[in-house]
């Protein structure tokens, strides 16, 4: 969510009211913000919705919230400007260009800061930061047109870069600009940079890092602006310049449309058309749950910017061009509450006759852990991501293949857990001075691959583990044998080896069912218990025996089932 | 009841029973009265030997029959009873018969005897069956001491509260859905209406699946009717006019949101009117600290029904603030998400903790309930419960939650 700054005295201005300052929070809900700090005149404001960044300036917001308030602004002047640019960019980033001219701008400290803001927000958030969308602006009066949008040789490229003294060239900009090190990164696959030249060759800025220091450097003196915005995705570029636009004009400027010409398109920006959307009444009334007359709905349409033709039922809206969010009538729907007030709403209670019900696998879960805390034990919960070293080399296990995350934060949580055991070691390391004997057990999710529509599969497991000066086999499985029991399963034994315990002192869990004259119809091994390897102890650090064992608590829910 | 050897059944016990003693010097023919002498109890251990058929008597010379087993069982009964051990009823009353070994009620008047008249520490089984506990006093203990601590079988903390949770909305008669951990970007993002070149669905922002990569998309009617919301819109939209690829839906990411469980269960037939739930474990890239950790959990659910409208969801809402957060003060904020509209931010007002943030909800998107075969309004709510669970759970680091800590686990609350 974009989180802007704006003046409380600007926004006033803009609205053409003096909102109180105790109704300023619910007033900043209509241009759906949110006030979360008020620092003087200086107001701290959480922009909820990332698909309206009209309201990511005190213009939008003012003009949403003007219209509440009775004035609505449907459409804007857009003059016919005669500049032509050519887009000739070579290099495969930024592919697309659009452009406005905006004269006779006036801007004062509130409407620059605005400006400078909403297009670092528009960068950042729609444009994901710089790889899908850049914006630049540039002082007139310091720009000779006709100006291109073209690509050139890194090494041909030098000028001096915003806020610098001297001229540099592209490598040094890349290495020693603060903007070059945080965005460079998108001029690494490419040979020839995007830069935007102008017509005595002048290098104003290099896409998408840094302006010039001389037309990019724009001050409350400057008189016409040159706006470009530069991106893979061309409605998108169209809907940031709209935005600028709408923004600008909000102030009084003029905008001046600039046809841009790539090959044989030709496109001319902005365009702010009103927009039209159909919906019917009684739609927009069930969908609010209160019984609002048809005057009620038109007019609080009215008060959320729309212009509305009513024909029986069906409403023909006219919008701002500058939206780009309303796709159906929910989008409309949604406007009319919240010019009607989320708060003002009064909430009905949902009367669904329905009866609850747990996951089954899930209150199994909860039975075996009542189960294990009955024998004492503390029960632990860890985290299902770890690493291949505490899942096989830590347990002296032969490498496999497991479910594995592509761009890890950290290699310590790289991989999905196929064992909880490894687990329960690393808790044992982290309390060796705590008293023993040390019993635990954690029931949790072990994700495994497969076949199916995911190629993976989760299991719970149940492992449990005693450590301290006495643990041995002899002291695990008691344990197990009182789970098995509680559990009403038919279970054997059955000697087997496992490299992360002690040959001879391990054992597989087979879980036999039988039918009613005693013969084994089901048999299925579920996990394995022993006493755990000291060459793991020594991998793991860890001081004092341990006895463990591991289940499988899916295959034994179906078993049961 | 417990027996104790006699005197005669010890002095057995040691120099083996007298049968055993008469066949160790046995060779034969032997004549009875050489034997006479030798042997002490020499008709006793003639008659055993003669019913445990060993030997029989011809002439008044004996003659052995078989060999005596290694361990005679009589003995070896003797020797459990010394070890107090168990034996059979038949073996007990053959010892009683032969007068080896008591009833220990004629030992216990002799053990309970020497408390008599003295201030006594431990209450024993002897004087409470002899009855001579009226002729003790009792020793007074400092009951004001706790005596040591001990370590019991717990729940860790976060687990029940947890599971309280799905208790609660048991309770308010929810059905939980299961949770899943790796997802095509299909269930996580696709189907609840989130455009391919949305910036969540970023590489940076979101992880991804290195191993496995690609999974299968669902049944081709479904996949199809996504891609036409995506494309063109369904039900009147006009969609996000973009082509919609399938290969980056059928791409692998451990679950993201619990709210990917959702077009999930709607695609695989729901009762309507339906409510429903789920607690899923989240997986995204942050920056670990106190406030981020490396996993989470997330619950959220919702309820489908022909006539529900936005003043049932903030009723619903409502509802949910009361249970979870024990609030009836509730303030609703304007919101955005990609498969809501309208939507809604909810705030309540903890006792203690004062105004939380404290949950997204919003109408499903047609777009979204349109394609997966639903055709009445869904209402769906997801809530932050960390700020709640640590409060709750008395930490201010969310690592905490998955604790290594044994010794906070052990002192830890249960309530």
């Amino acid at each position: 969510m974009p989180k802007i700054e704006i003046s409380y005295k600007d926004l006033c201005s803009l609205v053409g009211t003096q909102i109180k300052k105790e109704e300023l929070a619910d007033v900043l809900l209509y241009a759906k913000a949110e006030l979360d700090e008020v620092e003087g005149d200086k107001l701290k404001l959480d922009c909820k919705d990332t698909n309206r960044p009209d309201l990511w300036c005190t213009e939008g917001s003012a003009r949403e919230i003007r219209a509440r308030f009775g004035k609505r602004t449907i459409s804007y002047k857009i003059n016919s400007g005669k500049e032509k640019i050519i887009v000739d960019n070579k290099s495969p980033i930024q592919t697309f260009a659009v452009n406005m001219i905006v004269r006779n701008v006036k801007l004062n400290e509130n409407s620059l800061s605005q400006m400078i803001q909403l297009q670092e927000k528009l960068a950042t958030v729609l444009g994901n930061n710089r790889k899908d969308m850049s914006i630049g602006v540039y002082d007139m009066s310091k720009v000779k047109f006709p100006v291109k949008y073209t690509s050139l040789p890194a090494e041909k490229i030098k000028f001096v870069p915003l806020g610098f003294a001297k001229e540099m060239s592209a490598e040094e900009i890349l290495s020693e600009h603060p903007k070059g090190k945080e965005f460079g990164h998108f001029l690494k696959e490419t040979d020839v940079y995007p830069v935007w030249v102008d017509a005595d060759n002048k290098i104003l800025s290099m896409v998408p890092v840094i302006n010039s220091n001389e037309a990019g450097n724009v001050s409350v003196t400057a008189k016409d602006l040159f706006i470009e915005a530069t991106g893979s995705n061309i409605e998108l570029l169209k809907t940031a310049l709209n935005v600028i636009a709408a923004q600008v004009l909000e102030r009084g400027a003029k905008v001046e449309s600039v046809v841009t010409i790539s090959g044989k398109n030709k496109l001319t920006t902005p365009e702010i058309i009103p927009k039209k959307i159909k919906a019917d009444i009684n739609y927009l009334r069930g969908i609010s749950g209160m019984n609002l007359s048809d005057k009620e709905i038109i007019k609080l349409l009215e008060n959320s910017n729309y212009e509305v033709k009513q024909s029986k039922n069906s409403l023909l809206l006219t919008y701002p061009g500058y939206r780009n969010d309303i796709m159906h009538a929910r989008d409309v729907a949604e406007d009319i509450l919240i010019t009607y007030g989320y708060n003002t709403i009064e909430p009905v209670q949902v009367k669904i006759p329905a009866v609850g019900r747990k996951d089954e696998l899930n209150t199994f879960c909860d039975k075996i852990a009542d189960i294990m805390v009955g024998c004492g034990l503390q029960e632990i919960l860890l985290y299902s991501l770890t690493n291949k070293n505490n899942l096989f080399g830590k347990m002296n296990m032969p490498e496999h293949q497991v479910a594995e995350i592509d761009n890890p934060t950290s290699e310590n949580w790289s991989v999905f857990r196929t064992s909880l055991l490894p687990g329960l070691l690393e808790f044992f390391v982290s309390n060796k001075h705590v008293e023993y004997p040390q019993n635990i057990f954690e029931i949790g999710k072990c994700v495994f691959l497969s076949g199916g529509e995911f190629k993976s599969i989760d299991k719970k497991h149940l492992a449990v583990a005693t450590s301290g000066p006495t643990a041995s086999y002899d002291a695990i499985a008691p344990l197990l044998d009182a789970l098995m029991r509680s559990l009403g399963l038919k279970y054997v034994l059955k000697k087997s080896s496992h490299a992360s315990f002690i040959e001879g002192r391990c054992a597989d869990i087979i879980c036999e069912q039988t039918d009613a004259k005693g013969v084994v119809q089901k048999s299925k091994k579920l996990g394995a218990i022993g006493e755990i390897h000291p060459l793991v102890l020594n991998n793991w650090n860890i001081e004092k025996p341990v006895a463990a064992f591991e289940l499988d608590v899916t295959e034994l829910f179906y078993l049961l089932d | 009841m417990s027996y104790n050897l006699t005197p005669e059944g010890r002095k057995y016990l040691e120099k083996g029973m007298p049968e055993q003693q008469l066949m160790w010097i046995l060779s034969e023919p032997a004549p009875m009265e050489d034997l006479k002498e030798k042997i002490e109890n020499f008709s006793i251990a003639l008659q055993w030997c003669m019913k445990n058929k060993w030997i029989e008597i011809k002439n008044k010379e004996l003659f052995v029959l078989q060999k005596m087993p290694e361990k005679y069982h009589l003995k070896e009964a003797l020797k459990s009873i010394e070890e107090g051990k168990e034996i059979s009823k038949e073996l007990l009353s053959t010892l009683v018969s032969r007068r080896l070994i008591v009833e220990e009620r004629e030992t216990r008047e002799k053990k309970a005897e020497q408390f008599v008249g003295k201030e006594i520490g431990a209450l024993t089984e002897d004087l409470i069956v002899t009855k001579k506990w009226k002729e003790v006093t009792f020793k007074k203990y400092n009951v004001e001491s706790a005596g040591r601590p001990i370590n019991i079988g717990k729940r860790q903390p976060y687990a029940l509260f947890l599971k309280e949770i799905r208790d609660k909305l048991m309770e308010l008669g929810f059905k939980e859905l299961p949770e899943k951990t790796v997802v095509s970007e299909f269930w996580n993002f696709d189907a609840l209406y989130q455009p391919q070149n949305h910036p969540a669905r970023n590489w940076t922002a979101s992880y991804g699946m290195k191993n496995p990569q690609y999974g299968d998309l669902p049944d081709k009617k479904i996949v199809d009717k996504v891609k036409q919301a995506h494309e063109n819109g369904v039900s009147g939209s006009t969609g996000w006019r973009y082509k919609w690829d399938a290969k980056k839906a059928s791409r692998l990411v451990p679950i993201m949101h619990d709210t990917a469980m959702s077009p999930m269960a709607l695609s695989s037939g729901i009762e309507i009117p339906g409510k429903y739930f789920q607690i899923v474990r989240c997986y995204r890239p942050d920056v670990i600290d106190a406030t981020h950790g490396v996993e989470f959990n997330q619950f959220g659910g919702f309820v489908a029904d022909e006539n529900i409208t936005f003043r049932h969801l903030l009723g619903l809402l409502k509802e949910v603030a009361k249970e979870f957060a024990n609030t009836d003060k509730v303030r609703f904020y304007t919101d955005y998400f990609p498969f809501t509209e309208p939507s809604v931010q909810l705030s309540a007002k903890h006792p203690q903790l004062g105004w939380v943030e404290f949950g997204g909800a919003g109408l499903f998107r047609e777009e979204l309930t349109a394609p997966l075969g639903i055709n009445v309004p869904v209402i769906a709510w997801g809530l932050g419960i960390d700020r709640l669970a640590m409060f709750k759970l008395g930490i201010n680091d969310i690592r905490e939650m998955f604790s290594y800590k044994l010794d906070w686990l052990r002192s830890a609350k249960v309530i």
